[in-house]
This record gives C-alpha cells, sequence and structure tokens, in this order.
C-alpha cells in the first residue's frame, strides 16, 4: 500500500459523483485511481445484510491493488482500454444537489457539534435519487431498482479471493449458455481490464437492456473470447433485499411494512396454491411515513393475497417493481389479505 | 509511508479495531479519525491534498469511502 497514496472519506457529503459513482449501499468502497482522475478500477462488494465480508477478503483486494499498479505502470498508453470504466453523465454532481438532501447539510463534518447528524450517508444518494424520480410522477426503472447487480444475476459466483475468477456457473442461466465454466479467469469485460467483483458489477450496472456483453477469459494456458447475452429483465433476478435503500422502497410502496413469502407449511394451512400470492407481513412501521400501513389497518402476520388485483406469486422486490413502475404517490390500492382465517380488505396509500 | 500492517488492513476494513459495543456512533467517528490519522498512512476526508501528493509522487491513488457505523 505504500505504492499509493491512500485517501480515506467518511462522510458522502459534498461527494463528487461525478467521479465516484459505485454501489451506494456499500458500507466500504475504494477507488483505484490516477492522480488525473482516470478510474482504474473499483473494489468493495456486498450481497448480504449481515455479512458485509462475504463478499470480499484480502486476497482478493491485494490482487486488485496489484492489478492497478500493472494499469499504472503502462498508463497512458493504455487509456483508451479504461474509457469504459470512467464515470457516466449524472444530473447531480453532488447529494448535496438533490432537491430532498438540499439545503440540509454542510459541505464537511461538524466534528465540533453534532458529527453523526451532520454526515450524508452513501445509501442516501440512492434514496433521493429514487425519491426525485417518485415526486416527479416517474417509473423507478429497473437500473435504478436493481443497482449494480452481482454476477449471480447473470449465474456466475465469482471468487471473492480472486480479482474475478468463476466459482461456480448457474444451470441454464445466461453464463452457461455463453460458455463459461468453472476456474475462468475474466480478464475483460466489454472491453475493461477487471481487477475484481466491483469491476464486474460496474460493466453489469452500466449495461443495456436486451445486452450481449463480450468477455475475454484465461482458462488454463489459453484465452477465450466468450459471448454473454442478457435478456431483457436479466436484472430483476437481483437480490435487493439486503440493501440499505430498500428500506425507503418498503415506504413507498408498503406503507412501511416489511414482506416475506409464506412459508409452504404457511400456505398449507390458508389453502394456498404455491403460484399464488402470500407475503407474509413480518413488520409494520411504527412512526411517520413508514407508519401508513398500521394507520390503514394492516397488522403483522397478515397474509398479503391480493394486491391491486395481482394473486399470482410475487416476491416482496417484484411487488414492490410492479408498483413503483405503475402507481404514483396518492393512489390508493386495494388490497386483501388473510387475518386469523378471515380475508379482509383494506387500502394502501402509495408514497 | 510506513509499510502496511495488519493492523492498517483491519483499519482498512473494519473501521477501528478497538471498537467495543458500548461505544456510541459519535465515538466511533471521533476515534475512526484519531486512530487513522495516527496510523501516519492515510490522508483523512481531504480528496484535493490525496490528488496533489498523486501528481506529486507519481503514484495512484487509494480513496476508500468508508461510513462509519
Amino acid at each position: 500500500m505504500d505504492k499509493f497514496v491512500c485517501v480515506r472519506l467518511v462522510q458522502a457529503n459534498a461527494l463528487n459523483l461525478t467521479l465516484f459513482q459505485f454501489d451506494y449501499d456499500l458500507t466500504f468502497t475504494v477507488f483505484l485511481l490516477n492522480a488525473d482522475k482516470t478510474i482504474y478500477g473499483r473494489f468493495g462488494s456486498r450481497s448480504d445484510r449481515k455479512d458485509a465480508g462475504k463478499d470480499i477478503s484480502m486476497e482478493g483486494f491485494r490482487k486488485a491493488l496489484a492489478g492497478a499498479l500493472d494499469l499504472h505502470k503502462r498508463y497512458p498508453a493504455n487509456k483508451a482500454l479504461l474509457a469504459g470504466k470512467q464515470p457516466r453523465p449524472t444530473r447531480f454532481k453532488t447529494p448535496d444537489d438533490f432537491p430532498s438532501l438540499a439545503g440540509k447539510y454542510k459541505p464537511t463534518l461538524d466534528y465540533e457539534g453534532k458529527v453523526v447528524q451532520s454526515c450524508i450517508h452513501c445509501h442516501q444518494v440512492r434514496d433521493a435519487e429514487r425519491r426525485f424520480l417518485r415526486d416527479d410522477k416517474k417509473a423507478i426503472p429497473d437500473e435504478v431498482l436493481y443497482p449494480y447487480p452481482m454476477p449471480n444475476a447473470a449465474g456466475l459466483a465469482l471468487d471473492p479471493k480472486e480479482k474475478a475468477t468463476v466459482t461456480s456457473v448457474g444451470s441454464g442461466s445466461p453464463a452457461e449458455k455463453a460458455g463459461f465454466k468453472a476456474g475462468d479467469e475474466i480478464l475483460t469485460l466489454e472491453g475493461q481490464p477487471i481487477l475484481s467483483i466491483a469491476d464486474v458489477q460496474w460493466v453489469l450496472h452500466n449495461a443495456s437492456e436486451p445486452a450481449t456483453l463480450t468477455a475475454e477469459i484465461l482458462r488454463g494456458r489459453k484465452r477465450i473470447k466468450l459471448a454473454l447475452d442478457l435478456a431483457k429483465d436479466w436484472r430483476r433476478q437481483s437480490d435487493i433485499a439486503w440493501r440499505t435503500t430498500t428500506w425507503d422502497l418498503r415506504r413507498m410502496a408498503a406503507g412501511g411494512m416489511v414482506l416475506q413469502d409464506a412459508t409452504a407449511e404457511e400456505r398449507r394451512a390458508a389453502k394456498l396454491p404455491e403460484d399464488a400470492l402470500a407475503l407474509r407481513v413480518n413488520h409494520v412501521g411504527e412512526y411517520g411515513d413508514h407508519a401508513v400501513a398500521k394507520r390503514a389497518g394492516f397488522k403483522k402476520d397478515d397474509i398479503l393475497l391480493s394486491v391491486d388485483g395481482q394473486t399470482t406469486h410475487l416476491a416482496e422486490s417484484e411487488l414492490f417493481r410492479y408498483l413503483l413502475q405503475r402507481k404514483m404517490a396518492g393512489e390508493k390500492i386495494p388490497v386483501t389479505v388473510l387475518r386469523d382465517g378471515a380475508r379482509i380488505d383494506l387500502e394502501l396509500l402509495m408514497q | 509511508m510506513k509499510k502496511p500492517s495488519i493492523v492498517l488492513a483491519g483499519l482498512l476494513f473494519l473501521g477501528v479495531a478497538s471498537l467495543t459495543a458500548a461505544e456510541d456512533r459519535k465515538e466511533r467517528v471521533l476515534n475512526d479519525r484519531k486512530e487513522v490519522e495516527a496510523s501516519g498512512n492515510w490522508i483523512y476526508n481531504d480528496l484535493p491534498r490525496g490528488f496533489a501528493e498523486a501528481a506529486r509522487t507519481g503514484k495512484p491513488l487509494l480513496v476508500v469511502i468508508r461510513c462509519i457505523p
């Protein structure tokens, strides 16, 4: 690490979003870049609420650093190769520019006063982006609902101890159809040199729908080119339940309820078929905008059987997508719940 | 710059190694700055200084963005 100039930022206040674009649900992320702001790579991935270390390791980090040093040594001759790794145009240049955050925070932390309250957290950037769309009466698109997909959305499980080495390939997945195999090392994706799982996520995040991504992999001593076909709606394979920012989706679409698929036992007891909607209310918010469902009469352990006429199986995130792409704030949605064996009709206010 | 150490690695990944559950968030934020600055390896919350140092030395930058939980 003595080969790098090391900077630690612990705030998103005044963070330059034209440069630092990453998965804002992360509490730890790394940028490796040149003094002229050319990005060599990113590091930091997460797919689990409790286990923040599941998708990263010191071994993988060391390899990403070594890869960045190699790119730095060959810079600027390799600048064209790095073009795809650079930030995309963005409407808001800093978090403070979002309407919901404007005027609430200062550019620096208040170390002499309320230091915690003076901090804009990274997840607030994603929250603010979604709130901006919602307030503007726009549907929240898939790329904003499912940001920075983990490679498993395409059927690739990668080893956190390596830069981007495949440990397994999902059966029937786009990765399997493309010809990926366990042990393959992804050298480039869309021509971008890959230093980490986060670099793979960057490519996926910016991929269109549908898309064909070109990968160069190392299998044994052979370099092989593969074409990864991603169908329309491929992002929807991403699990977003772990994300901090999903909390605000629950406010918008569920009035503060946390929903979970009913168990097989609960379905049997209620005589509900496997393909029927059956989302159990695991939690009902108590305060403010998160108590909208509570005030509407929803209770913990209710089972949602019908939402806006939808009665076929939907996971929590699928229900949120349905509502946040079709229903605007202020609309009231009919909901039928099962409670103690009785069906009860309620109305849920969209926010 | 000093050589990296296990302590430094811990700082990077976990924030501050010496935390106890009893410490509140404010203390964690204050301790993070104190301990990371004391390590001597890091420029703390000062990106322009980081870029200037990288331009001066010819080294690449490693920027950690860390939300202290």
